[in-house]
């Protein structure tokens, strides 16, 4: 019951600000999430780093089928027309419907920020309460003295510049999907 | 290049011309409201003031120790790989940042938006050096267009219709654009932007935090551009103020409850990024970037050992004292700061970016305690605006003749009130006998004749209370009147109006005659000792009266008595005799008759409509804020909600002489909210706020008449 309630309270914050929420069962039921959207919006690449081999050969088959140019690394190269990526997440936070991204990988720091539409895979057992909840973990990867990056993403990139009205997709992705899975 | 105006006749035609902006006019009053409007439901469920009050002890407990924090900081971010460099001014912040440009070959470089940069005007700089610097945050990119400075801290080109930014992008992409679609002016700029991040050699970031304890940079953001701009190119350099440094993560998380919430009515932003040391970068030989972080001294340092000022390196930047400010959404950000904007701003010039550019923009502030109230962080701006006009007589080492005489005058109680009883004389040609002077002489009517102004009274109140006052036998309660000088000698009917309630509830009321002036005046002016000698007389002309309260109806009298001179004399490191108790006797008029005037509230319900204008200092300065409106109900009249009820007035004592033309549309978008309201009275509870309200009606020849809220209960049923 607790965590359906943390699973509401997530979607509906989530929501709030424009993000897609959809529960399923797995990854793979993600990646065919992940290959319709490109379908239907038309889209012709896609990049997924971060995820198993077995779950890109999952993506490689389907691209052939759905006329879907998979990325290869490196993505630098192939930036300026990635279409859609599809990334775990690490964390979610339900208070403010945020994700908890560790990104130290370039490959994943490209794919969620140069991708016009991004999906993120979050396990329904990594969401928590707030910010609070997270942040022993947190902590203890920015204390690691090797290098870091991470980051809480909260809907698609917006801005508010010109006469504060909001325009989203000002840099970063149009669209942000998150597929809660219920295993993991 | 920000040039702001060095002296007040350059700057007036500027606020002038600010005025005549509609566009900037209507957009920033739009977004005065909008703001405060949004306020309650952004933070539903969240305890502003409590969590304010936490991360103002954690800044002020860790302020003390920057130097410490950034030892720390720099060994964690070393670990990591990162090159930590200290700058101790903009130059120097410039200079190792071209440096490091230089030395790695650099030919372009595109930014994230960074106030630091702005204060030590990087660009320019680099440009200098040769090197191509593109702003990348959208607002920063017009900005940069247009070659002008922010005009907010969070939103720098707030002051900008889409068609102006129509116009630059139109030259920029040499191409005709659909100007009216907002969406499609920011898919501009994704477009034109995308090749710029992709082929930039370097990028330079501000941060809002840097965390001691693990060597990262927190960054908070909505648009993604930081995120390009320190993932792309192979060199990230970050400018960060030593004012960022926090001890540890949880300190960030505890001020991320409220930053996004008060910058831009978020939660919390699209992207907060933790950034520690030399990230992959799969296109260097050895696929790590290259990371500098460049602390700026630039005053920080000696800011954070003044005891007055250091609180207002607590500072987060979230831009909400420049949107809730009246006259900032009048003038708007290049009018009301240099290079940070708004109540902040005007403090901070002073410091970063020397006297002349703050000397004449420190001086238009109202003191309606607007900022303070939304400050996140708890600064009290406007006690800190009035120390920085001070501290620039101080460093100036001479005072405009203006502050000499009232010194000089303030400071003699007889010889003040004798000038005041004077003014009775000098205004009679132009009083024809009526109340209100209604038309100044001509060189004076244009500027100042937008309200009516009161008539200085024939015979001030502290001459007729000995006729006006009865002794009481068995008396229920013992009180004494502080009157200020607006009852005293400009409505003493009003005081009156009180003596006839007191006198009807069997309480006997004193009126020291040696009280003078609260001194709110001269602290206003800066004049911090004549403040103080004000105060020493005041505390001294009540010590022998052996009273419960000390009532006044002047809610800026009041919160002056209580809070301010409390931090006179603690600023001055002195406790005088009678002090503690004199503050804690003062009580302003609502309170008082909601707190102790034994009230009768069954009565029937008069038919009179009565709007009410909560005074800055009652609402903000001492919390006040149901009272007056349950009083008007008690007192048997139909209270009518109007828009902004709890907006300054622009009254702000000698404000509304120094800046009549500002005081005059903030009193005239009050006035047009007042008559909307349907209200046959207005009321409210400080002699001031009557003087400006009832002036202004009085011009407009409105029906609508003002009144002090002691009147109204005199005449009411209470
Ligand atoms: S006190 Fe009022 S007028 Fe002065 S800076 Fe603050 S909000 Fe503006
Ligand atoms: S002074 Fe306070 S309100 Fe103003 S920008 Fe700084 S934190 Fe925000």
């Amino acid at each position: 019951m607790e965590n359906k309630k943390l699973i509401q309270l997530f979607t509906q914050k989530a929501e709030a600000v424009g993000t897609i929420v959809r529960e399923m069962g797995s990854a793979s039921d993600a990646i065919q999430y992940t290959a319709g959207i490109a379908n239907k919006k038309q889209m012709n690449t896609l990049a997924c780093p971060g995820l198993s081999s077995k779950d890109r050969d999952l993506i490689s088959d389907l691209c052939k089928s759905e006329k879907l140019t998979f990325l290869e690394s490196p993505l630098r190269e192939q930036a300026s027309f990635l279409d859609i990526s599809l990334t775990w997440a690490n964390y979610g936070i339900a208070e403010t419907g945020t994700l908890m991204l560790v990104s130290n990988s370039e490959e994943i720091r490209i794919a969620t920020m140069l991708a016009q539409i991004h999906i993120a895979m979050l396990p329904i057992s990594k969401i928590n309460q707030d910010t609070e909840a997270i942040e022993h973990n947190l902590d203890k990867i920015l204390k690691n003295d090797t290098p870091s990056f991470a980051a809480f993403i909260t809907g698609a990139s917006r801005t508010a510049d010109i006469e504060r009205v909001l325009a989203i997709g000002v840099h970063g992705p149009v669209e942000l999907h998150i597929a809660l899975l219920k295993e993991a | 290049m920000i040039k702001t105006p060095k002296d007040m006749k350059t700057y007036k035609k500027q606020l002038h011309e600010a005025l005549e902006d509609s566009f900037l006019r209507s957009a920033l009053d739009k977004f005065n409201t909008v703001y405060r409007e949004n306020r309650p439901t952004v933070y539903e469920g969240i305890d502003f003031e409590g969590i304010r009050d936490l991360i103002a002890e954690n800044k002020d407990r860790l302020i003390p120790f920057l130097e410490t924090l950034f030892d720390e900081f720099k060994r964690n971010a070393q670990k990591a790989g990162t090159i930590v460099h200290r700058a101790k001014d903009a130059a120097q912040a410039n200079e190792i940042i071209a440096r490091i440009a230089a030395d790695n070959q650099v030919k372009s470089i595109i930014k994230s938006k960074s106030m630091t940069a702005e204060e030590t005007f990087l660009n320019d700089h680099l440009e200098e050096k040769g090197f191509e610097v593109t702003e990348t945050d959208l607002g920063e990119w017009i900005i940069q267009l247009k070659h002008e400075g922010p005009s907010h801290m969070v939103m720098p080109a707030i002051h900008l219709s889409r068609y102006q930014v129509g116009e630059l992008f139109e030259k920029q992409t040499h191409s005709r654009l659909d100007k009216e679609n907002i969406d499609k002016l920011v898919k501009v700029a994704r477009k034109e932007l995308r090749p710029k991040f992709l082929e930039a050699d370097m990028g330079i970031s501000g941060a809002n935090f840097a965390v001691a304890d693990s060597g990262t940079l927190g960054l908070v953001t909505n648009e993604g551009n930081m995120r390009l701009v320190t993932t792309l190119p192979k060199i990230h350099v970050a400018l960060v103020g030593f004012d960022k440094l926090v001890p540890n993560l949880k300190t960030t998380l505890t001020i991320l409850k409220l930053l996004p919430r008060n910058a831009t009515g978020q939660a919390i932003t699209s992207y907060v990024t933790w950034i520690k040391g030399t990230n992959q970068c799969l296109n260097t030989p050895n696929k790590q970037k290259i990371m500098h972080i460049v602390f700026l001294d630039n005053g920080r340092l000696s800011l954070s050992k003044d005891p007055v000022f250091s609180q207002s390196l607590r500072c987060i930047r979230c831009g909400a004292c420049a949107n809730v400010c009246p006259i900032y959404s009048k003038v708007g950000g290049h009018k009301y700061g240099h290079v940070y904007i708004g109540a902040i701003g005007l403090i901070l010039t002073l410091f970063y970016h020397g006297k002349e550019n703050d000397r004449v923009i420190v001086k238009n502030c109202l003191n309606c305690q607007a900022c303070k109230e939304i400050c996140p962080v708890g600064i009290d701006l406007p006690h800190l605006i009035k120390k920085t006009y001070a501290q620039i007589l101080k460093q100036d080492g001479k005072k405009p003749v203006k502050n000499w005489v009232l010194s000089k005058v303030m400071k003699n109680r007889k010889l003040f009130h004798f000038l005041i009883r004077q003014s009775h004389l000098a205004q009679k040609p132009f009083t024809k006998g009526a109340p209100l002077i209604r038309h100044l002489p001509s060189f004076l009517e244009k500027d100042h004749g937008f309200r009516s102004l009161p008539v200085i009274a024939k015979r001030p109140l502290r001459d007729q209370w000995e006729k006006l006052h009865q002794a009481i036998s068995n008396p229920s309660l013992k009180v004494a009147l502080f009157a200020g000088c607006a009852i005293d000698f400009i409505y003493p009917e009003q005081g009156k109006a009180l003596l006839t309630l007191l006198q009807n509830a069997k309480i006997q009321t004193g009126f020291p005659m040696d009280q003078t002036c609260c001194g709110l005046p001269a602290m206003m002016a800066a004049e911090e000792d004549t403040a103080k000698k004000i105060a020493l007389q005041n505390i001294r002309a009540f010590k022998d009266e052996k009273v419960d309260y000390i009532v006044t109806l002047c809610a800026s009298c009041a919160s002056h008595l209580i809070h301010n001179y409390q931090k006179i004399f603690k600023e001055a490191q002195e406790d005088p005799a009678g002090l503690k108790s004199f503050t804690r006797k003062i009580i302003d008029f609502s309170s008082f008759m909601d707190k102790v005037y034994p009230l009768d509230d069954h009565k029937p319900t008069a038919a009179k409509k009565v709007a009410y204008h909560a005074p800055c200092h009652l609402c903000r300065g001492l919390k006040v804020t149901e009272q007056p409106r349950a009083l008007i109900q008690k007192a048997g009249f139909t209270y009518i909600p109007s828009k902004d009820e709890d907006v300054c007035c622009g009254f702000g004592g000698s404000y509304s002489v120094d800046f009549p033309e500002i005081s005059r549309e903030i009193l005239k978008k009050k006035l047009d909210n007042i008559e909307a309201s349907d209200a046959e009275l207005l009321v409210t509870d400080c002699p001031g706020c009557v003087l400006q309200l009832r002036g202004g009606l009085d011009k407009r020849q409105s029906p609508i008449k003002v009144m002090h809220l002691v009147e109204l209960l005199s005449k009411g049923q209470i």
